[in-house]
């Protein structure tokens, strides 16, 4: 491991250097808060230990995203993702992102449209040196120094430098263009002890049906300080729920993907009238069972990652963790 | 008198209120699971008082949680959260035998860095203005604090260019909105289909069109409690803009809100000698 590292400051001038080629996304400060966001030549990339409070999943599924245009009789798809280099995806965000993966890429559909951000964006993720407040990605099976769903893997070593691997042929093709990064190594193999530390998983039981969950414990009671905000879904790394909105101008429509979230009383708002998601309780239940019963029944992983942005910044204190390890403990 | 004094009376007028019967919950304040953090709780058994908190982290509104409810509430309410009670029940919202009110003398909250809670640096409300039980801070008075930040510019451009650098930064989550007590309409504007206020993507032109919506639909009924601008996960502060128009109406119509019950809201009355300023187009000195 002797030559596998690299300094922030030579980092932070490769990353601005390839901006003449790709958009570059890293952590930024933007106000109050530290977010991902494109940098230029002269930006201030944040090279800490924090962690964004919004997730880096806009680059894969923005928030807002023109899929077709209809024109004269004539359908458009836009499917043209830029070039990209995300820096500063932790382990719990990179994990998250095979979840995405698994949605909209390993089913029964296949989205052309994440696969092209998806195939178009390379990976420098980051270890955690210390969990901060509200994560559990231990107890999500995650390790927080380690992912091999990404390209290059940093750690930071405490000072002013990085330990570097590859972890796929796009990275090491990166690194193979700069003097100074062009010997780094993929990791040594490393053994399944190593990954898995023993900590309780927090989990729920997918053999049982979602019926049996609807009334395991209170739902109302457990959810009643919520205020149906919905900020939990948008900054968290997994949530993927999306809505469709056309719009028509000058003899042209654009059909937009826009974020949703099961959180908002719209959501699942018939045109009747009739809304069989009442209530935060009901939403609520839902945003559990989707990420820690839906998901993996259809698609073999669990959607929550543990990275606890949601329970950071719910103006309410409310707790994903909590809840499931309540359910946890009354589960057959 | 400390936090931790009070926090013992908080308790103890908590417990005897479920152990009577007086009330049916109680809502107050409990440890979050993050460090430090202090969370809305809400509990109907005497017991349970025991996990009340009461200190300088008790920052969330609580008023907002009595809306709808249908049961005798006791509420452990800072003097903003009585003000929201205080509309509440101005508004209609509530009747007056469905809440006991704990009112608390408030000595500022604090954010996890230790600086003053959005509103708290330039309260001015820091004894209850209403209440069933109080429980005093003597070294509490209701002194105006220094004003917060700079002064809105005088000039239209530069305003402008103040409200859209901070939209820059908000992702139309309405957390805001979910946030304030005074937003408790059935379906927000933002959220019609008819008229659609909302364009498709969430560009600056929608995010100014929630922001002035919601701005103008607090006036006179904003309670400063800060809880709009401390929610936003995304650091948006627009408070400055909605506190520029309760200044505007405490200065026109000598109304600031929640302080007392037997109040009009001040935008649905009409005076003879009501500045015409207070119209579209008015004149200052008319
Ligand atoms: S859990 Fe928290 S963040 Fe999520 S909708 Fe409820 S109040 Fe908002
Ligand atoms: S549910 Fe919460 S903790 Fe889990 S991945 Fe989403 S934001 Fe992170
Ligand atoms: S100001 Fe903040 S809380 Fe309000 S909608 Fe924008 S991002 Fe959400
Ligand atoms: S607008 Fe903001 S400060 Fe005013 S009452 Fe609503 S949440 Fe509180």
């Amino acid at each position: 491991m002797r030559n596998q590292i690299i300094t922030k400051e030579f980092l932070s001038a490769m990353l601005k250097s390839l901006t003449k080629d790709y958009r570059v996304v890293a952590p930024v400060r933007n106000g109050k808060v530290l977010e991902f966001m494109g940098i230029s030549g002269d930006t201030e990339i944040v090279m800490n230990d924090e962690i964004p409070y919004k997730s880096a999943k806009d680059c894969f599924f923005p928030q807002v995203e023109k899929l077709l245009t209809f024109k004269d009789g004539e359908v458009a798809a836009n499917i043209n993702a830029e070039k990209t280099i995300i820096f500063g995806m932790k382990p719990c965000d990179a994990e998250a992102l095979r979840v995405l993966r698994e949605v909209f890429l390993a089913g029964q559909y296949q989205d052309p449209f994440f696969q092209s951000h998806f195939e178009n964006t390379l990976i420098i993720a980051v270890g955690c040196v210390r969990e901060k407040p509200g994560c559990f990605c231990a107890e999500r099976g995650i390790d927080k120094s380690f992912t091999d769903f990404c390209d290059i893997l940093l750690n930071d070593e405490g000072g002013e430098e990085y330990t570097v691997v590859y972890l796929s042929e796009k990275g090491m093709d990166l690194l193979g263009r700069f003097e100074e990064t062009k010997h780094i190594l993929p990791p040594p193999e490393r053994k399944a002890a190593e990954t898995a530390p023993e900590v309780k998983k927090v989990e729920l039981n997918q053999e049982l049906d979602e019926t049996a969950y609807f009334d395991i414990i209170d739902w109302g009671k457990a959810t009643e300080i919520c205020q149906g905000c919905g900020i939990c879904t948008f900054i968290c790394p997994t949530c993927h729920c999306f809505d469709l909105k056309d719009v028509s101008m000058q003899g042209a429509t654009d059909r937009f993907r826009c974020w949703d979230s099961c959180m908002y009383p719209k959501f699942t708002l018939h045109a009747s009238g009739h809304n069989p998601r009442a209530s935060t309780k009901e939403r609520y239940r839902q945003r559990v069972l989707h990420k820690y019963l839906y998901v993996p029944q259809n698609f073999g992983c669990t959607a929550c990652t543990g990275c606890g942005r949601c329970i950071r910044s719910c103006p309410a204190g409310m707790s994903i963790r909590k809840v499931v390890e309540e359910v946890m403990e009354v589960q057959p | 008198m400390s936090f931790e004094i009070q926090k013992e009376k908080i308790k103890q007028i908590c417990r005897e209120l479920l152990e009577k019967g007086e009330v049916d919950v109680i809502i107050g304040y409990t440890a979050g699971e993050i460090e430090g953090t202090r969370i809305p709780y809400i509990f109907s058994k005497p017991e349970e008082a025991d996990k009340l908190e009461w200190d300088e982290r008790c920052t969330p509104n609580l008023c907002t949680y009595l809306h709808g409810r249908k049961d005798k509430v006791g509420i452990v309410a800072k003097p903003c959260d009585v003000r929201g009670i205080v509309n509440y029940l101005v508004e209609s919202q509530l009747k007056k035998d469905k809440v006991y009110i704990i009112g608390v003398d408030c000595a500022g909250m604090k954010d996890d860095q230790g600086n003053p809670s959005p509103g708290c640096g330039e309260c001015s409300v820091k004894q209850p203005p209403l209440y069933d039980m109080r429980v005093e801070n003597p070294d509490v008075t209701n002194e105006k604090g220094a004003p917060p930040e700079a002064a809105d510019p005088a000039d239209l451009m530069e305003k402008l260019e103040r409200f859209q650098n901070e939209l820059q930064k908000c992702i139309l989550c309405y957390s805001c909105r979910q946030a304030c007590y005074g937003c408790y309409c059935q379906v927000c504007f933002m959220d019609r289909g008819v008229p659609n206020w909302q364009p498709a993507t969430p560009d600056l032109g929608a995010k100014m069109v929630y922001h002035l919506g919601r701005a103008m639909h607090l006036s006179g009924r904003c309670v400063e409690c800060g809880a709009c601008e401390r929610t936003c996960a995304s650091g948006v502060n627009i408070r400055y803009l909605i506190k520029e128009i309760s200044d505007f109406i405490e200065k026109t119509y000598g109304y600031k809100t929640g302080l007392d019950a037997e109040d009009q809201p001040v935008m649905t009355t009409y005076a003879f000698d009501d500045k015409e300023i207070g119209f579209l187009g008015g004149d200052a000195d008319a």
